[in-house]
């Protein structure tokens, strides 16, 4: 995890907290919500500050913890106080925040207003912020020693290792570049190699690791610089076999004499580790280096097995360990089956006899006039029907559908069958012999439907709608009258005498008018509508009976002119929702409706 | 090459007509024409659209069980050429097929003969019933009773001599 600088820290924490918190307060809310609400704010930044340090913490890797190698390479690098210091200053910070939090949690408790808790709020906020301010140092430390460690090489320090030493420049690296897949900077100039380097390599069906170190000076152990310390570290704590390479030709920059001092000086570091002594550049200056290497990784082998089977553990594995072979029950040969067929077939490859006339050597023969034609290889039954046209559909069937071995056998049952229904007589078309009744019926009942469809229709024309008058108000010509009557089949010849024929009144000459005042027609004049009584004298007897009619008709009038309504088919709403119904509030008396 | 069926009407799809669709769980429908394929999409139930074979069948408008209908038929073993089996097969189709036509022709006649009956009752009916329509109840009386008038006449008559 990246160890944040303190900037981002507390903006990341902030904007947490105002994201994953409730946002909305009021003030009219009740004390103790106003109170948990801010509690909630303050516990929420101390947690989420807590957790991250915490983390830091336990991400970081404790130098008593690990391994002396890594405890003292990371010394040598990074300064064990420093970083005790830095990490222990996280620790004091995450305490104080805790702090913080704990009392103004306690003093929320007496906020009484939203004011005071926002305040108190801020405060606690503000001053877990500054603690994190001031780590500003410490976090960037801390994060440079993160990302440099990271980059460290994986080194093993249990497993089977090489370790290469020496002067500047004497081709240590060159040495690692050849014998592993380790791609290590070579150069002309002395501390090419600043630090260690790791490369693995195979020999025995086993994986060794080859460290290149960067070049040691000779000089005291105290006035070492970090790089050649690292150098010194990995000597002293990696269980490995030495190659001390030396330059006899010198190219180094350092005599011969010069380079056996520094061996000597270095020899306590090599206590029980095999050591090989390499003369490099050989082509420079020939000195027979025999293949050093296997030398130098069979010694520690024999080292290590030595030290192994000393111990303990070995014997409890040897125990365990047996070879089981099956005992052979008789004297009978079982030799490995192979089938006939693959035996043949193995012949055939070795013999390499001619096989069959492939198609493609018939294609190839006949050039252009090859045509495929699988058919030629159909099984039937007939080999001279091998190429015949197959019918497939007839008359939109498949003839496919129909394909039976017993069919001939089934088309005689189906055709005796069908014989027997034709003797039955079910095939006879049955003739409707229908009498002269039947046919009159038929007639007459068509016309009857034509009748009755013609009178729909006029109906139908005639369109009128709305109200209608009485069929008496019209006239019935005498002439429509007598063709109807006549059409229905009754006699209508001699019908001068019948009621229903007007009698013609004779007519007097009708006198020319004259320019005067004519007087209105009387109740005997030639006007018909003048001889029917009028309405309002119609059926009424005496003049008693004229005076109740008419009061009745007032009274059945009375309702209506109260209401102002023009007749009895009025229903006109003049206010449609009175306010008097319709406003105020729903009070005791009824509300089940408005 | 083969004729199918089509899914929805069960008429022939001739090759090189019609569509076919294959649903997800591999089931595969055929359509002749773009009226079918589109009442399938329309989730129409063929033995509800009146128009199909699969409803009149199921309706009983149509020969259903019969003999003559058990020749054509899918098999699932196929059987080897040979020439005279088919040269005999296609003259049985032939014949298959005409008794075939007749008896589906006359299933649907007896059915059809149902109607005629009805339809003679109901003219009965209705002339019983509308018979006023056309002609008045006493429509001949008058004639009648002329002539009635003119046989005791002539009985009369008769009577005398």
């Amino acid at each position: 995890m990246v160890v944040p600088t303190a900037k981002d820290f507390i903006d990341v924490t902030l904007s947490k907290t105002q994201r994953k918190t409730p946002t909305v307060i009021h003030k009219h809310y009740q004390i103790h919500r106003i109170r948990h609400f801010y509690m909630r704010k303050v516990k929420f930044t101390q947690q989420n500050y807590h957790d991250r340090l915490t983390q830091i913490l336990t991400d970081f890797p404790k130098l008593d913890d690990i391994h002396p190698f890594y405890a003292d390479l990371m010394n040598v690098l990074y300064d064990k106080d420093h970083y005790k210091l830095a990490l222990g200053q996280i620790n004091i910070a995450k305490n104080l925040i805790d702090n913080v939090a704990k009392d103004y949690v306690r003093l929320m408790k007496y906020g009484d207003s939203l004011y005071r808790c926002k305040q108190l709020k801020r405060a606690a906020l503000g001053r877990m912020c500054t603690i994190l301010k001031r780590q500003k140092q410490s976090l960037e430390y801390l994060e440079q020693v993160r990302q440099h460690l990271s980059r460290l090489p994986t080194i093993d320090p249990n497993t089977r290792t090489l370790l290469l030493c020496g002067y500047p420049n004497v081709g240590k690296s060159s040495f690692i570049n050849k014998v592993t897949r380790a791609d290590v900077e070579v150069q002309p100039y002395a501390f090419t190699t600043k630090s260690l380097f790791v490369g693995h390599m195979d020999y025995k069906y086993l994986r060794w690791q080859v460290v290149d170190t960067p070049g040691i000076l000779d000089h005291p152990l105290e006035e070492r610089n970090t790089i050649e310390m690292q150098a010194i570290t990995a000597l002293a704590h990696l269980r490995a076999a030495v190659l001390y390479v030396m330059d006899p030709s010198e190219q180094c920059g350092h005599t011969l004499s010069q380079q056996f001092e520094l061996f000597s000086n270095i020899r306590p570091l090599f206590a029980n580790k095999p050591l090989i002594i390499v003369a490099n550049k050989c082509d420079v200056k020939k000195i027979s280096e025999l293949s050093e290497e296997n030398q130098a990784c069979d010694k520690l082998l024999a080292h290590r097995v030595d030290s192994k089977m000393k111990g303990k553990k070995v014997h409890d594995v040897l125990n365990r360990l047996h070879l089981a072979v099956p005992a052979k029950r008789d004297q009978k040969e079982r030799p490995p089956f192979i089938p006939e067929g693959a035996l043949l077939r193995r012949k055939a490859m070795e013999v390499d006899v001619p096989k069959r006339k492939l198609e493609k050597d018939l294609e190839l023969e006949l050039g252009d006039d090859y045509t495929l034609d699988l058919q030629k290889y159909w099984d039937l039954m007939n080999a001279d029907e091998k190429t015949d046209k197959i019918p497939e559909i007839w008359e939109g069937h498949n003839i496919a559908d129909y394909i039976d071995p017993e069919i001939m056998k089934r088309l005689s049952e189906l055709e005796k069958e069908e014989e027997l229904r034709e003797q039955a007589g079910e095939y006879d078309s049955d003739e409707e012999s229908e009498d002269e009744e039947m046919q009159e019926i038929r007639k007459l009942a068509s016309q009857i439907r034509e009748k009755r469809k013609l009178k729909i229709l006029e109906s139908k024309e005639k369109d009128v709608h709305g109200p209608r008058l009485p069929r008496t108000a019209r006239k019935v010509e005498r002439a429509t009258l007598e063709k109807e009557m006549g059409d229905l089949g009754l006699d209508m010849g001699d019908k001068d005498d019948s009621h229903y024929v007007q009698q013609g009144r004779s007519r007097s000459l009708v006198r020319k008018r004259k320019r005067e005042a004519s007087a209105p027609p009387t109740s005997r004049t030639r006007s018909q509508s003048a001889s029917r009584p009028p309405r309002d004298k119609s059926g009424i007897r005496d003049a008693k009976m004229m005076k109740k009619s008419k009061t009745m008709m007032k009274n059945s009038q009375k309702g209506m002119n109260r209401q102002g309504k023009k007749g009895e088919a009025d229903r006109h709403v003049f206010n449609l929702k009175p306010k008097h119904l319709l406003a105020g509030k729903r009070k005791s008396g009824s509300t089940s409706r408005r | 090459m083969r004729i199918e069926k089509c899914f929805f009407c069960s008429g022939p799809v001739y090759p090189g007509h019609g569509m076919m669709f294959v649903r997800n769980d591999c089931k595969v429908f055929r359509f002749c024409r773009s009226k079918c394929h589109r009442n399938f999409k329309k989730k129409r139930n063929p033995r509800k659209t009146r128009w199909t074979k699969a409803f009149r069948k199921s309706a009983g408008k149509e020969l259903t069980v019969d003999n003559s209908l058990e020749f054509e038929k899918r098999r699932c073993i196929p059987v080897k050429y040979n020439r005279e089996l088919w040269n005999k097969t296609v003259e049985a189709m032939k014949r298959v097929e005409a008794i075939k036509q007749k008896r589906s022709a006359r299933f649907i006649m007896n059915r059809l003969k149902k109607g005629k009956e009805l339809e003679k009752a109901e003219a009965i009916n209705e002339v019983k019933k509308n018979i006023h329509l056309i002609k008045a109840p006493h429509a001949g009386d008058s004639k009648k009773l002329e002539e009635k008038m003119v046989q005791k006449l002539a009985e009369d008559v008769e009577m005398d001599e």
